[in-house]
């Protein structure tokens, strides 16, 4: 071991005013949050009433009527339409993986799902863009959209269905087929009784994130006015995301600012009653 | 019969997906490789109009951001995760866990919003800066972004560490700071890094917030560590300008190559995310 090694380690363990470092350095992350969240619900609360979550604009306005229903309505109709895509996609691949799947299969299907993962939600609206919007000539409309944003909670479906599945002990399912039950029998008989509420959480949670995204769906779903409701799923709507972040932009006008703090809150308490919601599911269906 | 259609067509239809993203971002961006080879990469000039796509000032940007992010939110968050694991009273743990994760979930273009109208003005007085949009407001509000990822993870690699190395530290003598750093930290490391590179996975990919705050202009910052001029990232690029270019053009090309690159990158974190948890 070398001398500087020796020092270093000394150094370390002479070292004690761990604790108070550790405070000092934690301090942002203990008081931030709070203050955040304080703040957002402070500059919203001289435009939240009723009128500002059920009004909605006109149709022409540029988006300076009060209203965000319409916007509140395209936000879950999107994040609805994505998670209704996505689930049998998800439950299916989950379901493969555990059936039929060989381990090398296995392996590969987990290592591409964390890659899907990883990639930048922006990366699958480029994608949207080039192939559902023009390629398939969907259009800007609610459909590219709820497929791009699909795609990004997808991995996310996917992978807790897997660890939700995969807490189901073998011997159930070992027993269940020793008892002559078909693959689809154990599937709907052993699997989605035990596993259906985790499968719920999951879906919540794939909820609250694809309300929460905005970037995927900037250029495939919304439009910034002009759209109320959308006539079918091929017309375009406005969201609370792309509400606020066009709304940031419109500077000089404390009206707007006020009205982007208020969409802001709604979105951020939107969010969180699906993320509580999957929290406060029980937990599992009796042991 | 149908179960197994089902479950095989959906199996396959997932994986494919990353193919199809991969094939789909090549294939539109191939005529700007055509006709100006790669070495528009280190190219450091971007001018769509002049047809000049130097990807450099946006790749600098990007991994700019990224590290001040990290430098802010990685200290931060692990002596957070520390707080939370071992000192901290059981009731006070979840309190603070309950917040983080609200913190995680709140949108990013909410975010977006309190840079633009908090981080900025304060910038810019406390700073005496022209413009608060800066390297520094991207990395300053990345930092938030991905404060909750690294704390709540390292925590959890943290509280992993079993309790007999604990005891064993204590019976040994060596006091609380001699035992976070030759027993905690070191044995809780393999999650830290990945929750290090999760965080910078996430950072990198984060648009809507840091195009408000960013300024968006093409440009390596002079000199290269000037963190307080605005710039540009791959991210903010395209969200920029993707609704300008028209579709075909070299401009529109340039600007998926850019998701290309945000593509590659991606992968390569999530390589060694799971070269990672193969290991350990």
């Amino acid at each position: 071991m070398s001398v500087l090694q020796q020092q270093y380690r000394n150094m370390l363990n002479r070292y004690t005013h761990g604790k108070a470092l550790v405070l000092l350095l934690a301090l942002p992350a203990l008081l931030i949050p709070t203050m955040v969240l304080c703040y957002i619900f402070w500059q919203a609360a001289p435009v939240l009433d009723w009128n500002f979550l059920f009004g909605t604009a006109d149709g022409i306005g540029f988006g300076v009527t009060e209203g965000i229903f319409s916007q509140l309505v395209g936000s879950l109709l999107l994040a609805t339409m994505a998670c209704l895509i996505a689930t049998p996609f998800a439950l299916g691949t989950a379901l493969y993986y555990r059936t039929f799947a060989t381990p090398w299969q296995q392996q590969l299907l987990s290592a591409l799902f964390n890659m899907l993962q990883g990639i930048p939600p922006i990366v699958f609206g480029l994608c949207g863009l080039v192939v559902l919007v023009n390629l398939f000539s969907w259009g800007v409309s609610l459909l590219s959209g709820a497929v791009v944003l699909a795609v990004v909670v997808l991995p996310l479906l996917a992978l807790n269905t897997l660890a939700t599945l995969e807490r189901i002990p073998n011997e159930y399912s070992e027993a269940g087929s020793a008892l002559g039950l078909t693959k689809g029998a154990i599937i709907l008989r052993l699997w989605l009784p035990r596993s259906w509420r985790q499968l719920l959480t999951g879906l919540l949670l794939a909820m609250a994130r694809a309300l929460s995204e905005t970037a995927p769906i900037m250029f495939t779903a919304t439009v910034f006015s002009g759209v109320v409701w959308p006539d079918s799923i091929f017309s375009p709507v406005t969201t609370l995301q792309t509400h606020i972040f066009y709304l940031a932009q419109e500077g000089n006008d404390p009206l707007l600012i006020s009205i982007a703090w208020g969409s802001a809150a709604v979105l951020v308490l939107l969010v969180a009653f699906f993320a509580l919601l999957a929290r406060l599911l029980p937990k599992s269906g009796g042991n | 019969m149908i179960l197994r259609w089902w479950l095989s067509t959906s199996a396959l239809l997932s994986s494919l997906t990353i193919v199809l993203v991969f094939g789909f971002l090549l294939q539109s961006s191939w005529p700007l490789i055509q006709q100006q080879g790669i070495t528009f990469i280190i190219g450091d000039e971007w001018y769509p109009f002049e047809s000049l796509y130097g990807m450099l000032p946006a790749l600098v940007g990007t991994v700019w951001a990224v590290a001040l992010a990290l430098l802010i939110a990685l200290p931060c968050g692990v002596a957070a995760a520390i707080l939370c694991a071992e000192l901290l009273p059981a009731q006070l743990r979840g309190a603070m866990r309950f917040s983080m994760e609200l913190m995680a979930g709140v949108p990013s273009v909410v975010y977006g919003l309190l840079g633009m109208w908090v981080l900025l003005p304060l910038l810019e007085s406390q700073l005496d800066l022209l413009t608060g949009r800066t390297l520094l407001a991207a990395g300053l509000l990345l930092a938030l972004m991905i404060l909750p990822t690294i704390m709540v993870l390292s925590e959890d690699a943290i509280r992993a560490v079993s309790q007999s190395q604990r005891e064993a530290a204590k019976n040994l003598g060596i006091g609380w700071d001699a035992m976070l750093w030759r027993v905690l930290l070191p044995q809780a490391w393999p999650g830290i890094r990945v929750a290090t590179l999760l965080a910078t996975g996430r950072a990198m990919g984060e648009t809507v917030a840091v195009m408000l705050v960013v300024g968006s202009i093409d440009r390596i910052p002079d000199p290269f560590y000037n963190f307080l001029q605005p710039a540009q990232t791959l991210t903010s690029r395209i969200g920029r300008e993707m609704a300008e270019a028209s579709i075909g053009s070299l401009h529109w090309a340039a600007l998926l190559f850019c998701g290309l690159l945000l593509a590659i990158i991606a992968i390569g974190l999530s390589l060694l995310i799971q070269r990672k948890v193969v290991a350990a």
